[in-house]
């Protein structure tokens, strides 16, 4: 079996190939297009570029259903089961025995039982509701319902993320099992122990390219990582065709960085704060600094940042804002009156106001410290302000009652990032600030933390894109698992060990488990 | 300023070219209807569902609904009725009882739904039976004649046939609509509304806004009980039934989303008077009742489409 | 600021045609004797058989007399939408209506507009649902009520029905709306033939006129009282929601139910025996009735308003 792409913007020409009966392991840092290898294979997302095969035979699968016919599942992060039905409807949904429309709940629990034994599910109730079980039985449920489907090739993506030790180890036999009856398996995970138990060989993708493939025996998780983040530094950066103009947009930001900004006082001290899947988290901001947070996708960042902000109650730790009183923030509306502000992962999610116009979102947090008196809006000074921020943020629109939905992703992000300009802030934290954005919005922004830092404000930057960490950042913390496991000087980090670090909580709580069974 | 005052009348043109349209075909119609009798008629018979049309569109700003103001009107006209009758109060000091009772009924919607995350559809639904229960409780099921004593809110005055009932609820639309797009107030309720999450996270304590709005609704509501008790000189627990319907067709006749963010207290009332032009003017011409129901039903969809049509209008010359 | 300028207009606009016209009710009303004049006929529910059969009555009787007067038959959502009616009956003064023929939703709310009505020259008359005497004489008005007597009718039924049962029997009474004159005269009427016969009344509760409504109160009683002996209804819906009940009880025979009015439903379950009696107040002529009435006081026949009484039959499988 073969498969090929070519010339796809996060991926570029991947020659992937994989054999029946064996578990090909997919390793890559954050954004390397591991999920956009699956989801094309899966027939989620179409292929702009290349074929693939199966078997001999053109694969070109056009959506979901197209593919599964074929013999292709997908197994993705977040489930896909329906919590009001119990076990046996989620696991034979599309295919319900039924006669005439009436569904025969008798073959529906037979064939529901068969394909839970094979997982040795005994302590599963066909006839529990799916919302009454635990994330891992769910899981597990959602791998049953791909294995009762006849398949050749089954996708996992991060299975063993929501599982226990010993479910693990199930999951792990039943995949072996597969492997036997020649199903042909495809493995993401970022935990690197289990990839070596399981694996029978690894490919490593890396900002879109395949760097190597070979049997997991010969390769040590140290050189894994290596591979990730790339032994050789130029063989990547002559040939990323965005690096220059990134390189160039940012040497303002880099040319003012060689003096130091930061100055002594500590405007943002995080002591051991927990909440959810957040453990036991401190660092201190300075005055001027900029301060970058690193990690995997799901290692804990947005929850951190939700957390210090008051959007997520924290269950304990404090989060002390510029010599203020020490405190966790209940609202968010606390830490914006102490001077904190954020700027949110998802814009259209909870940043933005999309039908309303850049004036009303501008003014927003500040409505009642700036543009009002007795109640009542001061529509002239709101106006003014407006205006002064889209040139300012060089926003481009037709004017401040542009309605922030009709405009670019990047000049959502400055409005987004406007509306936190207009009220003092001491502290800013920004999620993913330039994600799915412009160069040009990119540089504004980048030039943006420049001056934030210069007036003497604390700012925390979390990103996935590492390179915008190295350009923009005074100090580095990587966050893994929920920890944050080690804090340096920009300087004194490459990428390659910002990635070791990333991997860090995983491997620690891997070999605990280990030791532990 | 004048492209502004275009401006501002291009927003309700589909709406007044609806209402004006209504009168003509009914002035041509029906030789007594284009006649100050009969536009005063139509005024002073429909403050109750201009007060609530208020409040109501604040709520559906907000992405709420409240679905118990007829039963609250009722309530609130039964009190009256009750202490003025049985307990001998003056007019204002029962009217008082009545406006807290209506407020804090319209506070217990808001709170509940927002405090524990219900659906405001629910929770209004609830009380729409409570209060209507609640009403025959206290009247016995009994009609009270109050008599004269309530009638002056309702009656024509001496030198303009309008009643005090009705100038009091143009003043409430003008009030309204400084409220939503002059105060602080309003913008928040909008932006709740629009994206409630979005204006928590920019530091905003968003359950008060929401709870104060359907607090407003009830309190109009109190006015509308005034209204309608003195326009039917007695308390009628059977009062408004299906008034909420009403109030919600003129709120969307005026363009305000169900789905909280847009709206315009003036637009609504435009779409009250459109309602009640339809209905007095079908009266007028005797037309059979399940032809009347069919016309009503054709006027609102007609009504909703034009001012669809005319914001996809606006949007492609725009 | 423009936005408010909207609301202000309108009144401004209302205000400022008054000065021109504000005695053109008058003049209209005058105009309108020289040709034919014009009755407006104001009913309860036109969904409810009764009234319509009561407003398809009138039109019949209009169309045989097309060159003595104009009709406009208005009718309201449901029973209990009384501000709708109140409006009804200023629109219909604002159409220069000379008389007024209504069917009231409620005895007391609607006394104060037509009120204002009869002030302005307009004749009303009352019919189906008499108007309560004491607000009449409070607000200083007399209206003259057309119409059977409600409770002699229910007694008759309630009569025929004592002549089947026993004394110390147990029946249950569905009432109408209580605030309705009517039920209120059908309930005292049902009462005092069954206080008169001996018989017990278990309970007694409302259903409003409405068939479903009657239908799960009269299964509810027949399951705590399982020995009543009958249902008195005070409208036939009413009693057809009791008959389905019993029979759904498995009570048919044993239960008997009456009813009220004589709506062409339930004849057919008065010959099958389900229903035993009920009253025929010729439903038709009602309306006719008042209108006439209401003519004669327009045209100047007579000058004394005062109350008809139209006549009230008991129907059995026998009279049928």
């Amino acid at each position: 079996m073969t498969k090929r792409y070519g010339n796809v913007t996060v991926l570029r020409d991947v020659d992937f190939d994989l054999r029946s009966g064996e578990i090909h392991a997919l390793l890559g840092a954050n954004g390397a297009g591991k999920s956009t290898l699956c989801k094309m294979i899966a027939g989620l997302t179409e292929v702009t570029a290349g074929g693939m095969r199966i078997e001999g035979d053109v694969y070109a699968p056009h959506h979901k259903q197209a593919a599964e016919s074929t013999g292709v599942q997908i197994i993705q992060q977040e489930l896909n089961l329906i919590p009001t039905l119990n076990v046996a409807e989620n696991l034979l949904l599309n295919r319900l025995p039924s006669f005439a429309g009436i569904v025969s709940s008798r073959t529906l629990h037979r064939q529901a039982r068969a394909a839970l034994d094979r997982l040795q599910l005994d302590d599963v109730d066909t006839y529990a509701l799916v919302s009454q079980l635990g994330v891992g039985h769910r899981q597990m449920v959602e791998i049953a319902a791909a294995l009762a489907r006849e398949c050749k090739i089954l996708i996992l993506d991060e299975p063993t993320a929501a599982l226990s030790g010993s479910e693990t180890q199930l999951l792990f036999d039943q995949l072996s099992q597969l492997r036997d009856r020649g199903v042909g398996m495809i493995y993401i995970s970022h935990r690197l122990d289990e990839v070596k138990q399981i694996a029978d060989r690894v490919t490593v993708l890396r900002d879109g390219r395949h760097v190597g493939t070979e049997t997991a025996e010969s390769m040590s998780t140290d050189q894994m990582v290596q591979r990730m983040s790339g032994e050789v530094a130029d063989e990547r950066s002559d040939e990323q065709p965005d690096a220059e103009t990134r390189q160039r947009a940012t040497t303002s930001a880099v040319s003012a960085d060689e003096s130091d900004r930061r100055n002594d006082s500590t405007v943002l001290t995080v002591e051991a704060l927990c909440c959810g899947m957040v453990r036991d988290v401190s660092f201190q901001v300075r005055g001027g600094e900029t301060f970058g947070i690193a990690g995997l996708v799901g290692s804990g960042r947005t929850e951190l940042l939700r957390a210090i902000f008051g959007a997520d109650r924290a269950e304990s730790g404090q989060v002390c804002v510029a010599g203020k009183a020490p405190t966790r923030f209940g609202h968010p509306s606390q830490a914006v009156a102490a001077g904190l502000a954020m700027v949110t992962e998802d814009r259209k999610q909870n940043g933005l106001l999309l039908q309303q116009s850049i004036r009303c979102n501008t003014s927003l947090s500040a409505m009642i410290k700036r543009f009002s008196r007795f109640g009542l809006i001061r529509p002239a000074r709101e106006a003014t302000v407006a205006g002064q921020m889209c040139r300012a943020m060089e926003t481009r629109c037709t004017g401040i009652e542009q309605s922030v939905g009709t405009l670019s992703g990047g000049n959502q992000q400055k409005v987004a990032i406007a509306k936190w300009l207009t009220r003092d802030a001491d502290v800013f934290l920004f999620d993913e600030p330039t994600r799915g954005i412009d160069v040009g919005a990119r540089r504004r922004i980048y030039e943006l933390f420049d001056e934030l830092a210069s007036a003497g404000k604390g700012i925390v930057i979390v990103s996935s894109d590492l390179d915008e960490l190295m350009e923009t950042c005074d100090r580095i913390a990587v966050m893994s698992a929920g920890r944050l496991v080690e804090t340096r000087e920009r300087s004194l980090w490459t990428e390659d060990a910002i990635l070791q670090a990333s991997f860090a909580g995983h491997r620690t709580k891997e070999s605990q488990r280990l030791t532990g069974t | 300023m004048k492209q502004k005052l275009t401006q501002s009348f291009l927003q309700y043109a589909g709406l007044l070219g609806v209402l004006v349209l209504l009168i003509a075909v009914f002035s041509l119609s029906s030789k007594n209807f284009f006649q100050t009798q009969t536009l005063v008629t139509i005024a002073n018979s429909n403050p109750d569902l201009i007060f609530v049309s208020v409040g109501m569109t604040l709520v559906l700003i907000v992405a709420g609904i409240d679905l118990s103001v007829g039963s609250l009107i009722a309530l609130g006209s039964a009190v009256i009725g009750v202490l003025m009758v049985r307990h001998e109060w003056s007019l204002p000091a029962a009217f008082s009882v009545c406006l807290l009772v209506t407020g804090l009924c319209g506070l217990f919607n808001g709170f509940v739904s927002v405090w524990f995350s219900i659906p405001s559809f629910i929770v209004s639904l609830g009380m729409l039976e409570m209060a209507r229960g609640g009403t025959k409780v206290i009247t016995d099921s009994q009609t009270m004649y109050i008599g004269s004593r309530v009638e002056a809110f309702g009656e024509p005055l001496q030198w303009v046939p309008l009643s005090p009932a009705f100038l009091v609820a143009v003043m409430t639309v003008i009030a309204g609509q400084f409220l939503l797009t002059k105060t602080v107030f309003g913008r928040y309720c909008v932006a709740i509304g629009t994206n409630e999450e979005a204006v928590r996270m920019s530091g905003i304590r968003t359950a008060p806004i929401t709870i104060a709005a359907f607090m407003i609704l009830g309190l109009l509501c109190g006015l509308a009980s005034l209204s309608q008790t003195s326009r039917l000189s007695s308390a009628d627990p059977n009062a408004a039934i299906g008034l909420e319907l009403s109030a919600i067709a003129a709120c969307v006749i005026g363009g305000t989303s169900l789905m909280g963010g847009r709206g315009s207290v003036v637009a609504s009332f435009i779409g009250v008077l459109i309602i009640a032009v339809l209905q007095s003017g079908l009266a007028q011409l005797g037309v059979e009742d399940a032809i009347k129901q069919l016309i009503t039903g054709a006027v609102i969809i007609a009504a909703v489409l034009l001012d669809a049509l005319r914001v996809r209008w606006g949007r492609r010359s725009g | 600021m423009r936005h408010f300028l909207l609301p202000i207009l309108f009144a401004v606009a209302v205000a400022g045609c008054s000065s021109k016209s504000d005695t053109s009710t008058a003049q209209s009303n005058s105009a309108d004797t020289n040709e034919r004049p014009k009755v407006a006929l104001i009913m309860k529910s036109l969904a409810n058989e009764f009234f319509s059969t009561m407003a398809e009555g009138a039109k019949t009787h209009q169309s045989q007399h097309a060159d003595e007067y104009e009709l406009i038959v208005n009718g309201i959502k449901d029973e209990r939408d009384l501000s709708r009616q109140v409006a009804l009956v200023d629109e219909m003064v604002a159409a220069g209506a000379d008389a007024i023929v209504i069917a009231p939703a409620d005895s007391k709310a609607l006394v104060p507009s037509l009120r204002k009505a009869i002030n302005k020259g307009v004749v009303v008359i009352n019919i189906d649902n008499q108007l309560d005497a004491e607000v009449l004489a409070s607000e200083g008005v007399t209206i003259p009520f057309v119409g059977p007597d409600n409770k002699a009718g229910a007694k008759q039924v309630g009569d025929y029905l004592a002549g089947k049962l026993a004394a110390g029997d147990k029946v249950a009474i569905l009432e109408g709306i209580r605030t309705s004159f009517n039920a209120q005269q059908r309930l005292a009427g049902f009462e005092a033939s069954m206080k008169a016969a001996g018989v017990e009344i278990v309970s007694s509760q409302s259903a409003e006129w409405e068939m479903a409504k009657a239908n799960s109160i009269a299964a509810s009683i027949l399951s705590e009282h399982p020995d009543i002996k009958a249902i008195l209804a005070a409208n036939d819906s009413m009693a057809l929601g009791a008959i389905a009940a019993v029979k759904s009880a498995g009570k048919t025979g044993e239960v008997l139910v009456v009813g009220f009015d004589n709506i062409s439903a339930v004849q057919q379950a008065i010959r099958d025996g389900k229903i035993l009696a009920t009253a025929d107040q010729y439903g038709d002529k009602l309306a006719v009735f008042g209108i006439e009435t209401a003519l004669q006081l327009v045209n100047g026949e007579t000058d004394q308003p005062s109350d008809v009484e139209t006549p009230v039959d008991l129907v059995t499988a026998e009279s049928l």
